[in-house]
């Protein structure tokens, strides 16, 4: 009776790793297709790239899911080249690129932040190394040229406005503006990220203090939202009904889950949605320079800005247009501040954050 | 050299030359080992200290660290919740787990296998994991013991948060009470019925006996147990970094963690982790005068009899309580993680539509990090269990044969890891190791290392134990016959000792997999582990994958642990089976 418990054990596991294998399999086989380079440049880069196999890109412009897909596609687009993606929020990819710096030990190839303020601070110490991509030329003209130097150039963009669960509250019941989070109706009822974390929130709450002051977020904190970390976390907290109303949606993240059948509706307030422009860059010291460079072009590709779009973010190319009834940056009204105002903000609001909010 | 120095010298090179020929070849690894150890453990520990007394810049000493580390309300602040915790905590896992193994121990309570089981259940699940189950199950709107209460009263609001103190001491405890029930129940086996026997004759009865007798006789090792649960709760950084935030309040583990966002101020780290070092110490020592006072001579693990007390009605009463503790502990947690695994959306419940296995395929295929991530934990697992049981095996040889002078500072030496958090190692570690000239940072070597320092003293003392119980009469018949030192530990230690170090290799391995306070600065992006990918997908808060990738580790480990246990024929506590 064991000898037959065990052998049927045994073929249960083999047989089972063999699926697994067969899985594995499959999936490699589906990748394995021709390069879609584009042009002369691109396949010399992909060739050279190819021989460093791989790269690191830290991300913190959109969720793990879209990352991950962007990430997907390009070792689709470009066979041989392993793209590492760990996505994490804006703050803490910093962190850990500050890690790697002081220990002087670069691992990140292509750091992708939301928070300006970064790649001012690292073309300052020296720390990117520069590349114009030829795609960087074919984008949007809003896009072209954040730095003229060309250090870091950008590669996504993205909506901040607010949020609501539609099974919880009324279309007229939610708030409009901006300043109606502050109505004691919602107390235990907002949901929001940490600039401490993400960079959306950091440059939202620049925003914010610029057009409210930071009584704002006084008065706010006396509403107990529920702080969480990323500002993808509020729209998992309207999901899941945790709370009703988040006072930072990212359009592209909260679209995505409410096309996927969940109850979510955005809210572009009229004094301007926030605009997050995010650039991505080159370490200094990378060691895959090659596919580094090729993934900024990638970065800046129509199949790119389709996977965008896709993820109901913008599109950085003007061939690529959002799909009818998707919200973009051109609908509505927009704010963001500036570079410098970003650059010297973000850390400030952090500061005071953790003396209003405790955390 | 002067010539007269050199005429001075030579005698003395030549009588060392003479001297090392005399050495074994065995000494060489012995004094290597030692070096490993210092290398290990005093070098980070020192480093630690070091830097919190440095300029980071010119590296002149300072108290300027000390000074920002507490000159800041919030910081201080931070300090005494993580004291609250601490101590919230070990009371908890006190009324947890004194009970039960006082009756698993000491009574005819039914069912004591099942309630083992769950105890050991508790033991592997990571606090975070409980964490990321107790935020389903209690979150303050959409938990589902709130959603359960709002529909049965027709509330307007839950009746428990876990983001709050009161949650983050529940969540802890229920992962640290297992070490209160192995502390106090192993004391209690050795403890024979003889006093309680006098204590009935003298009229008192069973519950009297039980806490004026029993239980103090025991109290050393409950305290003991008490002592690591607290030590466990201000040393944790998963759990309140799931909790704390949300529940808008800071303990010293994430008060750390803010230290190395940018700019990365180690120094400041290093000083503000080092109550938590002179805490863990200072109570360690308590805890080693406690045990080692010899006032409790009954328990002395010899003679008597021990018979089981027969509770009448009072064994369901006392089986309801196991089962309310495994409820909280196990049960509950693991049921909404299964369901939010294999869930589209987590919270829209147990329906047949809303099962999939979306999230383990996004995990393993469209993930791109997933399935290295998976690997490397289970590499870096065993790696630590190998290298960890192979040092200390070496080093409790040394001491057990007193191959060197000063065995009993390799001892402290082995131990010392236990003292420290996790998270203070990691600091060390990255202060001394991350930067050139060793350049470690990124590497699975720095992770392997810091793991083996952390759970050096667990294989310590299981190897250190297995060695005394051999007497050196069998290798000095190898040594005789001609065999060397090497020899006679590779035909005759290993063989006997086989089983004890593949417990060592189960009790090190099961930790090292779950570990999160000792990687979180150390992992590079093809370095990560399970746990560090929970803690960067749990931004997003998206529990569905989170719990899939944490159903993952669950399995993998539990399966490799009872495949090993199965192998060597015992159970977690090493007790042989049956």
């Amino acid at each position: 009776m064991r000898d037959v418990l065990n052998t049927s054990r045994r073929t249960v596991l083999k047989g089972g790793g063999a699926l697994v294998a067969m899985g594995l399999g499959l999936h490699r086989a589906a990748r394995a297709q021709e390069p879609r380079t584009t042009s002369a440049h691109q396949k010399q880069l992909y060739e050279a790239a190819k021989k460093e196999g791989e790269l690191t890109w830290y991300t913190a412009h959109s969720d793990d899911v879209t990352a991950q897909a962007l990430g997907r596609d390009f070792e689709a687009a470009f066979p041989g080249i392993k793209a590492n993606v760990v996505r994490t929020t804006a703050q803490v990819a910093f962190q850990r690129v500050s890690q790697e710096i002081k220990a002087g030990a670069m691992q990140v190839d292509v750091l992708s932040s939301t928070d300006i303020g970064h790649y001012v601070y690292l073309k300052d110490k020296k720390l990117l190394e520069p590349y114009v991509p030829e795609n960087a030329s074919k984008v949007l003209d809003i896009y072209k040229g954040y730095d003229p130097d060309g250090y870091y150039h950008v590669t996504s963009a993205g909506l901040i406005g607010m949020g609501y669960n539609t099974e919880k509250l009324k279309a007229e019941e939610a708030p409009r503006n901006w300043t109606d989070l502050l109505d004691p109706k919602w107390k235990d009822k907002i949901a929001i990220g940490h600039p401490g974390f993400s960079g959306y929130v950091g440059t939202w709450a620049v925003t914010l203090r610029k057009l409210y002051g930071w009584e704002f977020f006084e008065k706010l904190a006396k509403n107990n939202p529920q702080v969480g970390r990323s500002i993808n976390d509020t729209v998992t907290m309207l999901n899941a009904g945790e709370r009703i109303v988040a006072a930072t949606a990212p359009n592209g993240t909260l679209s995505q889950s409410a096309q996927k059948g969940n109850p979510l509706k955005m809210i572009f307030p009229p004094d301007g949605a926030v605009l997050i422009i995010a650039p991505s860059g080159i370490m200094k010291g990378t060691k895959h320079p090659n596919a580094a460079r090729l993934f900024m072009e990638y970065l800046l590709t129509p199949e790119a800005s389709k996977i965008w779009i896709g993820h109901f973010n913008e599109s950085m190319r003007p061939e690529v247009a959002p799909p009818p009834g998707v919200t973009s940056a051109k609908d509505v009204k927009t704010i963001r501040p500036s570079v410098e105002e970003i650059a010297t903000g973000i850390p400030e609001v952090i500061k005071q954050w953790r003396e209003t909010f405790g955390v | 050299m002067t010539p007269v120095a050199d005429v001075l010298a030579q005698p003395a090179a030549r009588s060392l030359v003479r001297r090392l020929r005399f050495i074994e070849p065995s000494m060489i690894l012995w004094l290597a080992m030692i070096a490993v150890l210092v290398f290990l453990i005093a070098s980070p520990l020192v480093r630690l200290v070091v830097s919190s007394l440095q300029e980071p810049e010119t590296g002149r000493l300072t108290l300027d660290n000390y000074r920002q580390a507490y000159g800041s309300l919030r910081h201080l602040q931070a300090l005494l919740n993580s004291l609250e915790l601490g101590v919230g905590v070990a009371l908890l896992a006190g009324l947890f787990g004194v009970p039960i193994a006082w009756a698993v121990s000491r009574t005819d309570m039914p069912a004591k296998g099942l309630v083992r089981l769950m105890v050991l259940g508790a033991f592997i699940t990571p606090p975070y994991l409980a964490a990321v189950g107790w935020i389903l199950l209690a979150g303050p709107n959409a938990g589902w013991i709130n959603k359960l209460w709002i529909a049965a009263t027709g509330a307007s609001q839950g009746i428990v948060n876990i983001y709050s103190m009161p949650g983050l001491i529940l969540v802890v405890a229920i992962t640290s009470f297992p070490y209160v029930f192995v502390f106090t129940n192993a004391a209690l086996d050795l403890v024979s019925s003889e006093m309680e026997d006098a204590a009935h004759i003298l009229g008192a009865g069973k519950w009297r006996t039980m806490f004026r007798v029993t239980l103090p006789l025991v109290l050393p090792a409950i305290l003991g147990g008490l002592i690591i649960s607290f030590l466990e709760a201000i040393a944790l950084f998963g759990a309140p970094a799931l909790i704390a935030l949300p529940g808008r309040f800071q303990v010293v583990a994430t008060q750390l963690w803010q230290f190395f966002e940018f700019p990365v101020r180690v120094e400041i780290a290093a000083a503000y982790a080092m109550p938590l070092l002179l805490i863990t110490v200072a109570l360690f020592w308590l805890q080693n005068r406690l045990l080692g006072r010899k006032g409790y001579a009954s328990v002395g693990g010899k003679g008597g009899e021990r018979r089981l007390i027969a509770l009448g009605p009072w064994r369901w009463v006392m089986l309801g309580y196991a089962g309310f503790v495994c409820l909280l502990a196990v049960v509950l947690p693991m049921t909404v993680l299964l369901q939010a695994a294999f869930a589209k959306a987590w919270g829209r419940g147990f329906s047949l539509d809303n099962l999939t296995l979306r999230n383990f395929r996004y995990l393993l295929f469209e993930q791109t990090q997933a399935q290295q991530t998976i690997v490397n934990t289970f590499v870096y697992g065993g790696a630590t269990a190998f290298a960890a049981i192979a040092l200390a095996l070496a080093i409790a040889y040394v001491v057990s044969r007193r191959l060197v002078p000063w065995t009993n500072v390799l001892t402290f030496l082995c131990m010392a890891p236990f003292v420290i958090p996790g998270i203070v190692l990691a600091i060390g570690f990255y202060a001394a190791y991350a930067p050139p000239p060793l350049a470690l940072y990124g590497t699975g070597t720095i992770v392997v290392l810091a793991f083996v320092t952390r759970f050096l003293p667990i294989a310590y003392t299981s190897s250190a134990a297995g060695m005394r119980s051999i007497s050196p009469e069998m290798e000095e018949a190898v040594r005789i016959l001609g065999g060397g030192r090497l020899l006679a530990i590779r035909k005759v230690l290993a063989p006997l000792l086989k089983k004890n170090l593949a417990g060592a290799w189960i009790l090190v391995f099961i930790p090292a997999t779950r570990e999160l306070s000792s990687a979180i600065f150390l992992v590079g992006p093809q370095t990560r582990v399970i746990s560090v990918m929970l803690f960067d997908l749990s931004e997003e808060g998206n529990f569905e994958v989170l719990s899939a990738l944490g159903v993952i580790l669950l399995v993998v480990t539990v399966a490799i642990a009872a495949v090993g246990f199965r192998v060597i024929g015992r159970d977690f506590m090493l007790r042989r089976s049956a």
